[in-house]
């Protein structure tokens, strides 16, 4: 409860901060350069959740944990959405300063791999009857998946021939202004916590959701419980 | 995985020749039956009649032949691939012999088994349909070699990108529609590969070493292994 009113407070903060605090970048038409608040953050957070979900499956298929099942479940829903914000961020972004919605930049291309990956993880989750047979597809599929993409380095061109603003917007590289690295920071906090938070009420949801199915109360207890088993 | 339920075994049978015995199995049902061989031969003829007739060899222009025939082509091999491959296990479990195949081998075996089977599916098609596209478009290429070296190793990928796939959905509802949904995102590293080395076979221009042949072995071996690691955990369910 305390966490859920902290971390409101400072979103709120921080989207204050973005808007009236720092500085719109220079070489940008308009304030369109405080994007970098949102989009990149909701990129991050996609990142990690796939991560997430797909050490998650790994463990999964070691321990045969069901904990490890939702939360590889949850973490690639959660991913899901980061993802489609950060596509929907960032394409009115490609609107305003590179003239097009869509532009198949080298990390666009990436993110649309992504969603398809994710909508592929999903598509075969609810195909699959049987709860034991679904969490090991689905733990399968998320490692070859996660297998694949460094072959992406190959085919997508490199990084620096992205449309993608570096200098200016890369807090590793000197280049960026101070009130904008902090802002830009506290969003990137904010943007965790929110992820943390999203996820523990839905690992909440799932275990719930497990108690109601009658065969799980006798079968998977001690998995639910995680210290017996 | 568990190793005491092979306790029978008599030390005769390797791990390559229940491979093989799988694959020649399969290869004689194929040929009775000719189910997926039709199915996947007659999609990618389908196909490549209709992009021969809606656009001919003569509406590209030569600046772009190279690289959207290659386009073309790999489209055709990545569809008409997805559109059968996934027979080798569905096949085994419309048929109900699932069980008395767990039995009978090791679950790499039957893995490298069913590989086999669909690199032979996939050979097939790759022998029928590349020659008829190069006459059909009149697709010219400056370095055959290459050309070559990139379909085989292409086709190499696809075999070896789809077959555990295959074996997921085989155990899943809607199998036809799944089986393209989780093999895109997988192959599509591997097809922008092909593409780019059949342009540039087409060309002319020759990297030294055959960069795009490189990633696609490479894939291959990448996803072979993967695969041979995660097999028996899907198999065993």
């Amino acid at each position: 409860m305390i966490v859920k009113v902290l971390l409101s407070i400072w979103m709120t903060a921080i989207i204050v901060a973005a808007f009236f605090y720092a500085d719109a970048a220079v070489g940008f038409p308009g304030e369109t350069s405080r994007i970098l608040f949102f989009h990149v953050p909701q990129a991050w957070v996609a990142t990690l959740s796939f991560l997430l979900s797909m050490i998650a499956s790994c463990i999964y298929l070691a321990r045969r944990n069901l904990k490890a099942d939702n939360l590889a479940l949850s973490a690639a829903e959660l991913g899901l959405l980061f993802c489609l914000l950060a596509t929907a961020s960032g394409s009115i972004f490609a609107k305003a300063a590179w003239g097009s919605f869509w532009n198949w930049d080298p990390r666009e291309t990436s993110i649309v791999i992504l969603l398809m990956i994710y909508g592929a993880y999903f598509a075969l989750r609810s195909a699959v009857g049987d709860p034991d047979k679904r969490r090991v597809f689905a733990a399968v599929y998320s490692i070859l998946a996660f297998a694949t993409v460094p072959f992406l380095v190959f085919v997508v061109p490199r990084i620096t021939a992205s449309l993608h603003p570096e200098d200016t917007m890369n807090p590793a590289k000197p280049g960026m202004d101070p009130k904008t690295l902090k802002v830009f920071l506290g969003s990137l906090i904010a943007y965790t916590g929110l992820f943390v938070w999203m996820l523990k009420l839905r690992l909440r949801l799932l275990k719930l959701e497990h108690l109601r199915e009658p065969g799980y109360i006798i079968n998977e207890k001690t998995n639910l419980e995680g210290e017996k088993g | 995985m568990k190793s005491g339920r092979w306790i029978t075994e008599t030390g005769s049978s390797t791990y390559l020749s229940e491979a093989v015995a799988i694959w020649l199995r399969d290869l004689r049902g194929e040929f009775r039956t000719r189910y997926a061989v039709n199915a996947i031969l007659m999609f990618a003829v389908t196909t490549l009649i209709a992009v021969s007739f809606s656009i001919g060899s003569f509406r590209i222009g030569d600046a772009e032949q190279p690289f959207l025939y290659a386009v073309l082509l790999w489209i055709i091999l990545v569809f008409s691939a997805l559109s059968g491959l996934s027979r080798s296990f569905v096949k085994e479990e419309e048929a109900g012999t699932m069980d008395v195949l767990k039995l009978s081998a090791r679950p790499q075996a039957v893995f490298l088994g069913k590989l086999f089977f669909n690199l032979t599916l996939l050979g097939a098609l790759e022998l029928i349909i590349v020659p008829a596209f190069i006459t059909m478009m009149n697709y010219e290429i400056q370095l055959p070699g290459l050309f070559t070296a990139m379909v085989i190793s292409g086709g190499l990928g696809l075999g070896a990108g789809t077959t555990i796939v295959a074996a997921m959905i085989a155990q899943a509802s809607a199998r036809g529609a799944l089986f393209s949904v989780l093999s895109f995102p997988l192959l599509l590293p591997l097809m922008i590969t092909a593409i780019k080395g059949c342009e540039k076979a087409a060309l002319g221009t020759n990297n030294p070493g055959w960069p795009e042949v490189r990633i696609a072995i490479a894939y291959s071996v990448v996803m072979i292994v993967m695969s041979l690691f995660l097999f028996p955990m899907i198999w065993e369910e």
